[in-house]
């Protein structure tokens, strides 16, 4: 990761970014490119679990009850995915899952957050297996409450079956089955990993960009200092991108649970 | 009445889905039904060979139940 400043000041970095700069290379064995134990990502994802855990239990650890600044931020955060998530989607049974849904939010917002921040500036998120796997125990879980709720029989019934004449239920049944059971888990992960990709991939672009235009010609450097300056703009955007995808990772988990307790009208 | 909790006060889990839910409910299930029956349609056209009108009517009738879906589903309770 420090050979980067060097490779960029050669002029050597290939120009347009490939999916193969998505694949650091291995720390351990130290800079092995087809070793893919222990690399950056794995690195970034260790870290964004154990700056959570310190945080949650140093800013809680003594609860006060006029607040800490701390304790008031970890409440707060907490406070907003109890209320403003897990409430408001599920009602007052979804007190609940707010420690989950709390858990996985942030889990999401920092490891988005990693994309913007100096020196490590790569979601884990960007690789389809962090929310693949994401997306797998949101998936998991809301069957299982589903299930458990209901009973087995009643749950398959109560979502493939809709409210409708059963002259057109055959028609209905695929698609309840298809948007409910396939599309879901995918598009959940879909949605996350897609939106960190492009992001790590636009500002690739730009950065990439200005040293390949500045290499190219002197007398683009104009042109190479306002694709710096856009990159800086993009970084703000990148910051929208990632709080808006952990808050809708959590609001659509917290949306499926619901639907997985709905009753039947 | 905060003891009270046996009658469930409304956005208990019995309400319809709220907002952003809602939404990506319902064009999940617009998108499903073109996908779903277009993909049965398209099957229907590999075995009969009807060149592409099976997918069409599949794409159509996708979309009416999806449509249908949204309605039941996410409408007002009767």
């Amino acid at each position: 990761m420090f050979g980067q400043a060097n490779v960029l000041a050669q002029g050597e970095a290939a120009f347009p970014p490939s999916v193969g700069d998505f694949y650091l290379p291995s720390i351990l064995p130290w800079g092995e490119h087809d070793s893919y134990w222990f690399t950056k990502i794995t690195a970034m994802v260790w870290i964004a679990v154990g700056v959570l855990i310190i945080f949650f239990l140093a800013s809680y650890r003594k609860p006060q009850l006029v607040p800490t600044k701390k304790q008031w931020i970890a409440e707060s955060i907490y406070g907003f995915v109890r209320n403003n998530i897990a409430v408001d989607m599920i009602g007052h049974a979804g007190v609940r899952f707010a420690p989950y849904f709390t858990t996985l939010f942030c889990f999401i917002l920092l490891t988005n957050f990693f994309a913007i921040v100096p020196f490590f500036q790569i979601s884990p998120n960007s690789h389809i297996a962090f929310p693949a796997f994401l997306a797998a125990i949101s998936y998991v879980m809301f069957n299982w409450i589903g299930i458990r709720h209901h009973g087995f029989v009643k749950y398959f019934k109560h979502s493939l079956i809709p409210p409708a004449p059963w002259y057109i239920l055959p028609i209905l049944i695929p698609i309840e089955f298809f948007s409910t059971f396939l599309v879901r888990p995918f598009s959940l992960a879909v949605r996350l990993f897609a939106n960190m990709f492009a992001g790590h991939m636009l500002l690739l672009v730009f950065t990439l960009g200005g040293f390949a235009m500045i290499s190219a010609n002197t007398w683009l450097a104009p042109v190479s200092v306002l694709s710096w300056v856009m990159t800086v703009a993009l970084t703000f955007l990148e910051f929208l991108v990632i709080c808006l995808q952990a808050y809708v990772f959590t609001v659509l988990t917290a949306s499926y649970v619901q639907g997985a307790l709905a009753e039947e009208h | 009445m905060a003891g009270d909790q046996t009658p469930r006060p409304s956005g208990g889990p019995d309400e319809p889905p709220t907002g952003a839910g809602q939404g990506w409910t319902a064009l999940s299930y617009l998108i499903a039904g073109m996908l779903v029956w277009g993909f049965i349609g398209w099957l229907v056209d590999k075995w009969l060979d009807t060149g592409g009108i099976a997918t069409g009517i599949g794409v159509v009738l996708g979309m009416a139940g999806g449509i249908v879906l949204v309605v039941r589903r996410l409408g007002t309770p009767t």
